[in-house]
């Protein structure tokens, strides 16, 4: 009903602004996008029995602006979810809507919003659309801005959980200070420190969760804190950022109910100038899974968010076997190196040499079992490291070969522990060689050649029976003509110790902010970067279709 | 509730059509040294802007400000064109976005829009996406996505707009 009450509200706004067009102004902009699913249920590739033959995901977001107002609405539709969308999402209606003041020192906003504290780590509330991921609050959010350099935020809601919102209620404050920006003989100077804190409490009934000792039920906290702190320094081409967060007894379904604080440390030092960049980054986080629903383990309801630190890997092979961060503990090293060959030297030749190196390591924390649930679950030494979870190391070479056409070599090695997917097995050792090649025929004729292989010592297993085990190799070539058409045609398969043959041919349009794309074969879950832009896309089996368009 | 959908998305596709899309003044972006801003610093004196919604794990957004770059200095000089880059990268990524822009050597204004906010409000969904505003703020000309060569047909309507034509 209260629904109902707020739609009438935002509905007679929009009126009265349409009436008022020309007077007072205003603009409506949106957004469509609609992505289907036509299946045939194949266990080869993951994709499972489809009941429903075709699925199809669609959403329509719709914003109203006049001058410091804007109020926005929107609809989304799963009649049937893809494959990949939690079953939950099945349905349509309104998901999202909010009316919104956005002055020079204030924004308040009711509703459906989106917010982040620093990095993320004790709050963050987003929405990965591909993923099917939304954990916006409902509620209130302010931001105040009293002088220039300082941000203030206090917010309080209820998050989304699929078409409700979670019982767990969400409170937290922020604030960001630019010492530059108030302290005045400070304007001009190089050094330039950002400082910032925050503190989240979340509050939840109390409920029966047994105890470990049988007849006994657990003393749950019912509210939980989380609080960090970080800082932001810069001078010249250094950059300096670091970040610590932490939590109070959060007995939950990810950690299994122990009682042992949180933490989370992000360091990151960068040192850049034209042509060359080096950036290592470090992170230790140690039961930090924080939702407002503490019964709950799948995707939603996170407050929280804890970025893998290892690199966004584009090229298919690279992506096969990605990281998840592991909320409940985990080790970080990261670095990455960036140079340019300059231009009319011997190795950087008429146009230069781009050359970019990664390689990243996670571990395990080493810790000491104390006891199961309602105890403090383990200790640990904060310095300590356990098993390996992932480690890899990658170059890549790009150059420009004439002014029609460009190179891109990659070659990456990557050590994987199926432990991060949950199941228990032998460490997979892959080696990945890319090679891209892109051909300007004209001015509105371009090719591109991409052929990728993948050497790994896992084997396919019926028992496990992980699609992506065995020796790939891939080739896929896109033609994007007319300006505003591609056609791209792509093929992986696992030609020893694996059953997986990946096939695939794709046509699309674009015009101006319309795409359409349809697409014919088999489909792995990952980000894809084909026809000039990337999404993440989910698994599939048979045809796609896409459509997006914004105004 | 069908119908009442209807009716709410005709009614605010017939004003929309009236409305000449305008870049928001106040939403929060940071800049590279982590500092708040406001949108409303995106501003050129009365001359074009280009506003490039892009991220460093976004291949085809790469290529595209790599080949603006090759040509910015020519077309700063002919119509006084500023490139706005506003990185979505989030967490995850955030924090290699500043070695990203000075390794590559671009010359762009770039911002940080870690949580989406400013994407959100202007309806971006796929990246690369971008904007042509003509020297009144207004959007004058939007695109997704980027193949080799495509800039220089951005180049023509960037011309046009600086001697103030008409796009279609």
């Amino acid at each position: 009903m209260k629904k109902r009450y707020f739609l009438l509200a935002l509905l007679m706004g929009f009126t009265l602004s349409t009436q008022a067009q020309g007077l007072l102004g205003g603009q409506v902009t949106g957004n469509i996008q609609l992505d289907g699913q036509i299946s045939r249920a194949d266990s080869i590739i993951g994709a499972s029995d489809v009941l429903e033959w075709l699925l199809m995901n669609a959403r329509a977001d719709i914003l109203y602006t006049n001058g410091n107002f804007s109020a926005g609405l929107r609809f989304e539709a799963y009649q049937n979810p893809m494959l990949g969308f939690n079953a939950l999402y099945r349905g349509q209606g309104i998901a999202n809507y909010f009316v919104k003041y956005g002055g020079e020192k204030i924004t308040i906003t009711a509703g459906n919003y989106y917010e982040q504290f620093g990095s993320g780590m004790i709050l963050r509330a987003y929405e990965d659309r591909y993923l099917g991921l939304d954990n916006s609050l409902m509620g209130f959010n302010i931001q105040y801005r009293p002088i220039d350099g300082i941000t203030l935020k206090a917010l309080a809601g209820k998050q989304r959980f699929y078409w409700s919102y979670g019982e767990g209620l969400v409170r937290g404050i922020d604030a960001e200070v630019s010492l530059n920006s108030i302290i005045k003989p400070w304007a001009d100077a190089r050094t330039r420190v950002t400082l910032g804190a925050g503190f989240v409490s979340k509050y939840e009934a109390d409920e029966v969760i047994a105890s470990s000792v049988s007849g006994y039920k657990l003393d749950l906290p019912l509210n939980v804190g989380a609080g960090s702190f970080r800082l932001d320094l810069t001078r010249g081409g250094w950059d300096l950022k670091a970040e610590y967060a932490m939590k109070s007894q959060d007995p939950n379904a990810m950690n299994d109910f122990i009682y042992r604080e949180g933490s989370a440390l992000f360091l990151s030092g960068t040192y850049s100038q034209k042509g060359f960049s080096a950036n290592v980054q470090a992170k230790r986080v140690e039961n930090m899974g924080f939702k407002s629903v503490r019964s709950q383990s799948g995707e939603m309801l996170y407050i929280n968010y804890i970025p893998a630190i290892t690199k966004t890997q584009t090229y298919a092979f690279l992506t096969m076997y990605p990281y998840a961060t592991q909320n409940t503990g985990e080790m970080g090293l990261q670095g990455d190196l960036m140079y340019k060959i300059k231009k009319e030297t011997f190795l950087g030749g008429k146009y230069g040499t781009d050359i970019h190196l990664n390689a990243s390591l996670i571990t395990g924390l080493d810790t000491t079992y104390v006891g199961g649930r309602g105890t403090e679950g383990y200790t640990s030494s904060y310095f300590g490291l356990g098993d390996t979870y992932y480690a890899d190391a990658s170059i890549e070479v790009g150059k420009k070969l004439s002014s029609k056409s460009k190179l891109v070599c990659t070659y990456g090695y990557q050590i994987f522990n199926p432990i991060v997917e949950g199941h228990a097995g032998a460490l997979h050792h892959n080696h990945i060689l890319v090679a891209d090649y892109t051909y300007k025929i004209n001015r509105k004729n371009v090719i591109r050649f991409e052929a990728e292989w993948m050497g790994s010592d896992s084997q396919y297993d019926a028992e496990v029976d992980d699609k992506r085990a065995g020796d790939w190799i891939m080739a896929l070539v896109e033609y994007n003509f007319a300006s505003h058409f591609f056609l791209s045609l792509s093929d992986q398969y696992a030609y020893k110790d694996g059953v997986g043959n990946y096939y695939n041919i794709s046509f699309g349009y674009t015009h101006n902010a319309t795409r359409m794309q349809l697409g014919y074969g088999k489909q792995r879950e990952g980000l894809l970067c084909i026809g000039g832009v990337c999404r993440q896309v989910p698994a599939s089996n048979g045809l796609t279709f896409t459509l997006t368009t914004s105004f | 509730m069908k119908k009442f959908l209807m009716t709410l998305a005709a009614m605010l596709l017939a004003c929309g059509a009236f409305a000449q899309k305008v870049v928001p003044e106040n939403i929060t972006i940071k800049t590279l040294d982590g500092r708040a801003v406001q949108t409303s610093v995106i501003q050129n004196e009365g001359k074009p802007i280009i506003i490039s919604f892009w991220a460093t794990w976004c291949k085809p957004c790469n290529k595209e400000l790599d080949a603006i770059k090759e040509v910015y200095e020519e077309w700063q000089e002919e119509t006084g064109v500023k490139l706005v880059a506003i990185s979505i990268d989030d967490a995850r990524s955030s924090s290699r976005v500043k070695p990203w822009v000075n390794g590559r050597g671009w010359e762009y204004e770039v911002y940080l829009d870690a949580n989406q906010d400013f994407k959100r409000a202007m309806n971006v969904g796929d990246v690369p996406h971008l904007f042509l505003l003509n020297g009144k703020g207004e959007v004058v000309y939007e695109h997704t996505s980027y193949v080799d060569g495509s800039e220089e047909e951005l180049f023509e309507l960037v011309k046009k707009v600086a001697e103030g034509q008409p796009l279609e």
